[in-house]
């Protein structure tokens, strides 16, 4: 029987028959629609998966006329910083990281982000960013979004004031972690309105939110208040891209417009971020290294087409290292990725990347 | 009441983190002579599992999951007073946990440790950017029988080599099994390192765990 | 998309699935999304009907480095007095109707 080359959630290279990819196709699917309470795929669209998976070629692509928008995370990280990012390196300054992602790299959009790319770390050096932004702007043709994480862990000691939920839950200190994440949630949406509005002022295209929920509903909380806020009051498009499938529930009880946000999935996610107001949701579907990527792409599309066919904002699916169907792995494999956007592109119908 | 049906209420009431209910269902198993350690393996820690399952799948929460532990914890110490002593205070394994030194991601490994905690294990948990000596005192000082430790970035994800081998070196390494987390871990990277098991997160942690040390 | 070398993440996904930025009409379709919260298809119809293109053609080269090139509002290859940066940003507020801050900032400060 014909075995195709595939890989797993880890990167590691292996062959499956069709037969195996189907299954793992199916188990998938079924997964993410009994973890999420949604329809699984179609049977129409596990085979136009599996022919995805079944072309013998390195590479695929969307057929012409399918292409999507892509917008970026961690900036011009990816060129001038070091392996955390996945970065290469190569000492280039920030502005001509935007020229090459703008004329080399064919990108429909662009961040500006700083090296430690959280809100909190940049409001002492809001003036450098500025100035930074201002200059970009004055070059670009693209448009350019400013770019950090919501990071709510920054406001915990030590890095911060409040007392930190993890040292605290395992304590049984349950009231006393959720006072500091209400407390850190209060503090953290106003510094991010602080930034947005400064970034609004010298030009900037939009805001992005870059793993919102990282640590938790309160993080997911801290950024829809803020989004809420600069929709009224600036001109700036706002992102919001999400750190994990579900909302981590370290709360557990803080909502927005009513809905616990803690176990929210994406098609869940994105209602309330529309009411925030966002222009643009990008939703998260983390990969399993231990199952094979057949499983864990079929099972990303069934969480993404759901979250698209109630979206009314354009969606722009996370398709990094580990999520998206990607295999963890800091050299994504080019294989996996081109597959991946086919797939989100033609099978869930995305707005964008 | 059947066994059966007293197991269930049990089971239910630390799915409720009802702390009340589960104690007069300790008790009430007591006054029936029913064997308190079926109670707990058949009736409280079917619950428990329930609810590593909810939190796994985002319906259950993580302050949610301690109050149901507190409770199990609470009908468990009544059930305690109609145990031989031998079976009593029996902890599943002594762990020692923390964030690789470098490393100050710790959310997921603080619920690791809650976890380890809800379901039997004592836990030492050393917090975040742990250096890797720490790691090998503590578990020396505790008799710790498991150290996990986890990266969430490749460039501190190297110290969980290194703690291999330091483990090795100080003659621990056959005394205790390792466990490694984190974003940027697998299977083939704690197979690559020499670790004993790769957690995929804090159910899965939870999981490995109670089948080695059952 | 984020953590990902260059050539794996960025360049891949562009290649297999990307509108092309200012190669083609990528830009464009994303200024719609992100003003009026389009899908991309809407987005797509609106920004071809302002080109007087079919949506297919907004992410054909050979068309839209034409069109692009006449209109004024940026093109991929360094070429001495076609529109860059604020200058194309400009011709494309106008041409597709909507508003950049930059633009706008612009305004204000030589009015």
């Amino acid at each position: 029987m014909t075995k195709y080359i595939t890989r797993m959630g880890d990167g590691q290279r292996v062959e499956m028959t069709a037969d195996e990819l189907m299954r793992d196709f199916e188990l998938g699917t079924q997964d993410a629609a009994k973890r999420g309470k949604i329809d699984p795929l179609t049977q129409d669209d596990l085979k136009y998966l599996l022919e995805i998976f079944t072309c013998t070629n390195k590479i695929v692509s969307v057929e012409p006329g399918n292409e999507v928008v892509l917008t970026h995370d961690i900036g011009s990280l990816r060129l001038n910083g070091d392996q955390a990012n996945s970065g290469v390196g190569i000492p280039l300054s920030r502005i001509q990281g935007i020229g090459v992602h703008e004329r080399a790299f064919a990108a429909d959009t662009f961040e500006l982000g700083h090296i430690d790319y959280s809100y909190k770390p940049v409001k002492p050096i809001i003036s450098m960013e500025q100035t930074e932004m201002e200059t970009a702007q004055l070059t670009t043709t693209i448009p350019l979004f400013y770019g950090a994480m919501p990071n709510l862990g920054t406001y915990y000691r030590p890095d911060g004031p409040f007392g930190n939920p993890s040292d605290l839950l395992p304590m049984g200190k349950i009231q006393e972690a959720r006072e500091a994440q209400e407390e850190a949630v209060h503090h953290a949406t106003r510094d991010m309105i602080y930034i947005g509005e400064k970034m609004n002022a010298v030009g900037g295209d939009g805001l992005n939110f870059d793993t919102t929920g990282a640590a938790g509903d309160a993080d997911m909380k801290a950024t829809l208040h803020a989004v809420e806020y600069l929709k009224q009051h600036t001109d700036l498009a706002i992102e919001v891209g999400m750190a994990g499938e579900f909302v981590l529930g370290i709360h557990g009880g803080l909502e927005y417009d009513g809905v616990r946000l803690a176990g929210l999935y994406p098609h869940q996610q994105v209602k309330l971020v529309e009411k925030a107001g966002a222009d643009i949701f990008g939703p998260v579907v983390n990969t399993n290294t231990g199952k094979s990527i057949a499983w864990n792409l079929s099972r990303a599309l069934t969480f993404i087409k759901a979250c698209v066919q109630v979206s009314n904002i354009p969606v722009h699916v996370n398709v990094g290292m580990g999520v998206g169907g990607i295999p963890v792995f800091e050299t994504p494999c080019i294989d996996s990725v081109t597959r991946a956007s086919k797939a989100m592109a033609e099978i869930a119908k995305v707005d964008g990347l | 009441m059947g066994k059966a049906e007293l197991f269930e209420q049990a089971a239910q009431a630390v799915v409720d983190a009802n702390k009340d209910a589960a104690i007069d269902i300790a008790k009430q198993a007591i006054a029936e002579g029913i064997d308190p350690v079926e109670m707990i393996n058949d009736g409280f820690s079917v619950g428990m599992s329930r609810c590593g399952e909810l939190f796994d799948t985002g319906e259950l929460f993580l302050p949610e999951l301690i109050v149901a532990s507190d409770a199990m914890v609470s009908a468990i110490a009544v059930l305690e007073q109609a145990m031989p002593v031998e079976q009593t205070s029996k902890k599943l394994g002594i762990a020692v946990v923390g964030t690789i030194e470098g490393d100050v991601h710790d959310i997921g490994k603080g619920i690791v440790a809650t976890m380890l905690r809800v379901y039997g294990f004592e836990v030492h948990d050393l917090g975040r950017d742990v250096p890797i000596n720490v790691f090998v005192e503590k578990a020396k000082e505790v008799n710790a029988n498991i150290v996990g430790s986890s990266a969430l970035m490749t460039t501190t994800q190297v110290g969980q080599k290194a703690l291999e081998q330091a483990l090795k070196d100080a003659g621990l390494r056959d005394k205790v099994k390792t466990m490694v987390g984190g974003a940027v871990c697998t299977q083939r990277w704690a197979d690559k390192i020499g670790s004993d098991l790769y957690a995929e997160n804090a159910t899965d942690a939870v999981t490995k765990l109670k089948e080695l040390f059952s | 998309m984020g953590v990902g070398d260059p050539f794996g993440m960025p360049i891949a996904h562009g290649m297999a699935a990307g509108m092309g930025g200012i190669r083609t009409a990528g830009d464009l379709v994303a200024r719609m999304q992100m003003t009026r919260k389009m899908r991309i298809n809407e987005a797509k119809a609106y920004v071809a009907d302002k080109l007087k293109v079919s949506p297919t053609d907004l992410s054909n080269e050979h068309v839209m480095r034409e069109v692009r090139e006449e209109l004024d509002i940026g093109i991929i290859t360094a070429v001495p007095g076609c529109a860059k940066g604020i200058e194309a940003k400009a011709r494309i507020a106008n041409l597709l109707g909507v508003r950049i801050n930059s633009v706008e900032r612009l305004k204000s400060k030589i009015r």
